[in-house]
Order: C-alpha cells, then structure tokens, then sequence
C-alpha cells in the first residue's frame, strides 16, 4: 500500500515538468474540443492523434493520448446540454437532462455541474484504478493460455450483448465479424499465412489504427453530413461554477454512479455511454425526484455525467493488466502502448510498475485540467459548437487520409480505412456497434493463439479449458450470457425469478 | 436489466418493418461470407508435412467463426422472415434512395475521388485542396437547406482549401518528417 503511495507520488511529480504540463493543457483542451464537435468522437480523436504523437517520447504520447481521451467525454457535455446533441456517444444521457435545465435558462449550472460531476466521476474511477489494478494484475499472473482464450471470448460476448441491448444478435454478429478481421495475416503460432490471396500487404493483418479511423473516423464523417438539418444553440447568462452545496447535494447519487461507472468501464468492450446510462436509469430508480427525471433533474445530470467519466479510468484496469481494452478508445491506447514499446498485460506491473501510477497521474493532471477549462472557458466553447460541419467534415475527412497513412507510409492502410469507413457506415446504419468488432480485431489474435496453444500443451485434450477453477467460471458467464439473449430463454427465466418472489429487476 | 427502457431517445419498439427487410440482406451476406470463410478455413493448408498437432491446424479457429456467424446469420434470416414487415421493401427502398442517402453517397464519392483517384497521382497539397474546395461547395450551396449564396460560400472554400493543403502538408512533411503521398 505505501509502496504504491511512493510511486503514484513519483508518477505525479515524473509529470512536473514544463513540458508535460504543456502537453496536459493543449492535449485536454484538444480533446474538450473534439468532444464538443458532434460528429467528432473521443475514440476518433485518440485515433487520429496516434499519427500526431507517435514520434514523442513513449509517456508524453501516452499523456496526450490518455488527455484527449478524458477530455473528450468531458467535451460532449457541453454539446448535449446547448445543442441537444451529444457531442459524443458518451453524452446521450447527458441530453435528457442537461438540455431541459438549458430551456430553463440554467445552462451555467448545468455546465458547472456537468464539470465538476466529470471531475469527480473521475476521481471515483482513479482511486479504484489505483486500488484495484495491481492486484488484478496479481492474479492475471496465475492466468495460462485457457483462462486467456476464454476471457478474450468473454470481452468480445459481453460486449456484443451490452452495447446492442435491443438486439445482442447484432452485436455478438459484429464481434464474430472482427474476430475474423484478426484471422487475416500471419498466425503467431506456427507462422502461417491465412486469407491473404496473395496481397503482400495483408501478411502482416489489418492494423487497428486504419480500421478504427475508417470506423470511427470516414463513416462518422457519412452519418454526420447525412442529416440536413442543423441544431440551434441555447445561450447561456446565469453563472457556471456551481456552489458546493448544489454540488454535493446529491452525494450519494455521485458516488453510486461513479462506482457504476467504474464498473463498466472494467466489463471490456463496453464504454463511457452504457456508463452513462446505467448510471442514469440506477439513479432515476433511487431518486426521491423520479418524476424530474428528463425534465432537468439536476440529479440526473450528474448521474450521467459521473457514470461516463468514471468509466475513463475503470476502462484502463483492464486495459493495462490484462491488455483486454476496456471501452472502443482504449483499444486505441493499447494500440498506440505497442507502437511506443509498452506492453500492456499481466506483466506489466512486474515490468514496468511505474506505467500504471504514471497513468493515474495523468487522469489526476487532466481532470484538473478539465475543471478549470470547463468552469472558465465558457465563451470560447461557445464559438466551438458554431462551427459548421460542412467546413469542419471535409477537414476532418484530410486528417483521416493523412493518420492513417501516416504510421507506416503505405497507401494499402488508407485503402484499409475507406474500406472499414463504408462497410463501417452501412453497420452502423443497421445499428450493428462498433465497439464488439473494434474488441473483435483487437482481441482475435489472443484468442487464436490462446486456444491453440492450449491445446497444444494438451496434446489436443480440450478439458482443461473447462476444468480449471477460473476458466470454468468465465465459460458459464458466457454461456449464461448467450442464453439470456435468446428470448424465449430469457422470458422464461425472468417469469420464474418473477413468480419465486418479484427478485428479477434486480 | 432496466437500461433498456431507459435508451431515451429512442423508445423500444422492435425494428422497423424497412430495418426487418434489411436484416435479410444482410443475413443473406453474413451466410455468404460465413460459407466463403468456412471453405476457406477446410481447404487451408494443414501442414501435415511439419507434423503440427490436428487440433492446432491454422484453420481451427477461423473454421469456429464461420460457423459461429453463420449460425447467427440464419438466426437473423429466419428473424426477419418471421416478424411481419408491411411495406418493407418499400420503406427500405425509400430509405436507400432518401435525400439523406444522396448525400452520404455524395460524401463518399468525393472521399473515394480524392483518396483513390487524386491522392498520388497529383501533389498531397493539391489533391486537398481541391477536395476540401469542393467538399464545402457541394455541401454548402448546392446540398444544404437553407442554400447559401455561392459568393457567401466561395471565400470559405477557398480559404480553407488553402488553408488546409498548406497547414496538413507543412505539418507532416516538416514537422513529423512523413513522406506523404
């Protein structure tokens, strides 16, 4: 415990230096401001900015990446509280609430709350990062190639059935489709070339950075200019920085959806807007002001805004001690950890401890950050949310030709992005997420690798993939997982627990 | 689980009859390409000649995903099938050939003319600006409701073609030292 205050205290001061505080400032501001954009999302920003950072120093790229990251789902607040649009996916139960106080003329509280709710989200998530990684990472120790195999699966189930709640079907579908993205290229275990046709280019697989632009980047940029009509902003007189009493009113609200949103930010795959929502509909539950709830409930606002910044720091648990990402951004880092030589995973903490502090650190610097630009720069943000899409897509669209090219100079990535860019549009058109193939591409290899190298120490035997203590308790969560999305199974376990005594909303 | 009555926005009432005709499509797709990655996955090179263990053969695993998406996909067929769709076909026709269509088309055109046609084949800094030049005119004059006026339009255009080609290419070439295309 001590030794792991000494180093949270040597990853702050490691940051002392003008030129990481530098960093800290522009990379939040960067990141406030394309959350703020609509149509400019956090997992977006961070993938665009790899190109930008990738000639830093490895912990200076990962303090700007890990800043526009937490200051962009900070960002989308101020859209969806002014325009009524969430800024990112991340907000859109920021929206219920927020905009209702803006038609009120409250837009200052909400903003100030909205800020200092993040900050707090925040804060929660940290100390549970802090607490919680090392000792995840203790155990991820004792993990062999079956637990690995079956927790890669879990990542890509559980994140197809939580970010597609009305259709798991389409979201276990889009996790299937980037598992077989993964299978393109040379496999690790025996070197083989699967699925090339004889393109040159694809040996080495489909690199998540191009794919997430195109993904994320070109067919945000298609969904974006496909709507005609545009959104009017709501001004904004009374005063943003709320008193501390407005703020911790609703101190148990806060905590509850911090701790929620932590939560969900460790399930992998699944990110900063079920963070929100699960915050949300836990704190309309408990409220003694239910009925305010969509109308501009206070409480509400800070439920969502608590439960999507809390899921920031929650995601990195996972993401650095199992490099099993927890949200579509932290994907990206994981990527962008390799590109700079740190290898996330359950040695991580025995390699190189010191990454972990240095990153709550980092969250620490940037939701200070976040405090003072969200309680101060009100009017300049303003002009921010002015600017017309027609004029800032067609840049945006430059950046993603340009980043993804960038990395390793062959135009074959920019075709990779336009490709994932369309098939990633008609997707999302048909409301597949993104998130369980993002997981999908990411987690594909560790998967193929884990199960067959399994069964190679086996000798072909596939019983210690459900013997072993910690490998069959994953295997029944995914089992049980996938048999409460068929319906007619899930209607009738719901109709038991129902007539057994009324325990199913739990 | 109660999020779901909580998705906000958009209240849970089943896919619509045109998204039901959709799914069939893709369900078609999906039991395409799971056939195609399931032959694939057979007929791949086993390397019995290095006397690798059957159960780690390459296929393995591409072989589970295939059947795993192609279960799914006549999962979402026989879904679609099932679930009555008035008008479906109509409605998705509609819906592919809506204003809203056009204009996602009209972006993806201009992204695929700049990044496969003029990106290489002329300088990075004039294939951008000439992109970003005709981005913003189509969008603003011609594809927008309001239209504005083209001399209200063109300084912008122009502006920020200039700008954009000038800044994008002086910031890679220089300061991060990419060749870029």
């Amino acid at each position: 415990m001590l030794d792991g205050l000494g180093m949270l205290l040597g990853g702050i001061t490691h940051f002392l230096t003008p030129l990481s505080l530098f960093n800290i400032v522009w990379a939040t501001l960067l990141g406030i401001v394309i959350g703020a954009l609509p149509g400019l999302t956090a997992t977006m920003g961070v993938a665009l900015l790899v190109t930008l950072t990738y000639k830093m120093a490895p912990d200076q790229a990962i303090l700007c990446l890990m800043c526009i990251y937490s200051g962009a789902i900070y960002g989308g607040s101020r859209t969806a509280i002014l325009l009524a649009i969430p800024g990112t996916p991340a907000s859109a139960a920021t929206t219920l609430d927020g905009h209702p106080l803006a038609l009120q003329g409250k837009a200052g509280l909400a903003m100030g709350l909205a800020t200092t709710s993040s900050a707090l989200g925040t804060i929660v998530g940290i100390v549970a990062l802090a607490l919680i990684a090392p000792l995840l990472a203790e155990a991820a120790l004792k993990f062999g190639s079956y637990e690995f195999f079956w927790l890669a699966l879990f990542g890509v189930v559980i994140s197809g059935k939580l970010t597609a709640i009305d259709d798991p079907l389409k979201g276990y579908i889009a996790g299937i489709l980037g598992l077989m993205v993964a299978m393109v290229g040379m496999e690790t275990l025996h070197a083989h070339q699967r699925f090339t046709f004889g393109i040159t280019a694809l040996g080495g697989g489909v690199d998540l950075i191009p794919a997430m632009v195109g993904a994320f980047g070109l067919a945000e940029i298609l969904g974006v200019m496909k709507r005609s009509a545009q959104a009017r902003i709501v001004s904004s007189s009374d005063r943003v920085v709320p008193r501390l009493g407005e703020v911790l009113k609703y101190w148990k609200t806060t905590l509850r959806s911090g701790l929620i949103g932590t939560f969900v930010g460790i399930v992998p795959g699944v990110g900063e807007d079920v963070g929100a929502w699960a915050s949300y509909a836990a704190a309309k539950r408990s409220s003694k002001e239910a009925h305010l709830f969509g109308k501009g409930s206070q409480e509400g606002l800070i439920a969502a805004e608590t439960g999507n910044s809390a899921v920031v720091p929650g995601a990195m648990i996972p993401t650095l001690t199992l490099a099993l990402p927890g949200s579509a951004a932290a994907a990206v880092l994981i990527a962008a950890m390799f590109i700079h030589g740190i290898r996330p995973g359950p040695l991580l903490m025995t390699e190189s401890p010191d990454v972990l502090y240095q990153i709550v650190a980092i969250l620490l610097f940037s939701t200070l950050a976040i405090l003072v630009f969200g309680l101060t720069l009100t009017r300049p943000l303003l002009k921010v949310l002015a600017v017309p899409r027609e004029r800032l897509m067609a840049v945006v669209y430059v950046l993603c030709v340009v980043g993804s090219f960038a990395i390793t100079q062959r135009m074959f990535d920019v075709y990779v992005m336009v490709g994932f860019g369309v098939v990633g549009f008609i997707l999302r058109e048909m409301r597949y997420p993104m998130a369980p193939l993002v997981l999908g591409i990411i987690l594909g290899d560790l998967l193929d690798l884990n199960l067959r190298r399994g069964l190679l120490l086996t000798n072909g035997d596939p019983s210690p993939f459900f013997t072993r203590p910690i490998s069959a308790v994953i295997c029944l969560i995914i089992v049980l997982t996938i048999l409460m999305s068929i319906p007619a199974v899930s209607k009738r376990v719901r109709a038991f627990f129902t007539r057994a005594g009324g325990a199913s909303s739990a | 689980m109660t999020s779901s009555e909580n998705a906000g926005a958009e209240p849970d009432e089943g896919p619509s009859p045109a998204m039901t005709r959709a799914d069939l499509l893709m369900a078609i797709v999906f039991i395409i390409l799971s056939a195609a990655v399931l032959y694939g996955s057979w007929t791949m090179d086993r390397l019995e000649v290095r006397r690798i263990h059957p159960m780690t053969v390459p296929g393995l695993v591409p072989g589970m995903l295939g059947a795993a998406l192609l279960v799914c996909g006549i999962v979402l067929a026989i879904r679609s099938l099932r679930l009555p769709a008035p008008n479906g076909w109509a409605d998705l026709a509609a819906a592919i050939t809506s204003g809203a269509a056009g204009r996602a088309a009209a972006v993806l055109a201009l992204a695929l003319v700049y990044t496969l046609v003029l990106v290489g084949r002329v300088p990075f800094w004039l294939a951008t600006g000439l992109f970003v030049f005709a981005f913003i005119l189509l969008f603003e004059v011609w594809l927008a409701t309001p239209r504005r006026a083209l001399r209200q339009s063109l300084p912008w255009a122009i502006g920020l073609a200039i700008a954009t080609a000038g800044i994008v290419t002086f910031v890679f070439e220089r300061a991060f030292l990419v060749r870029l295309p």
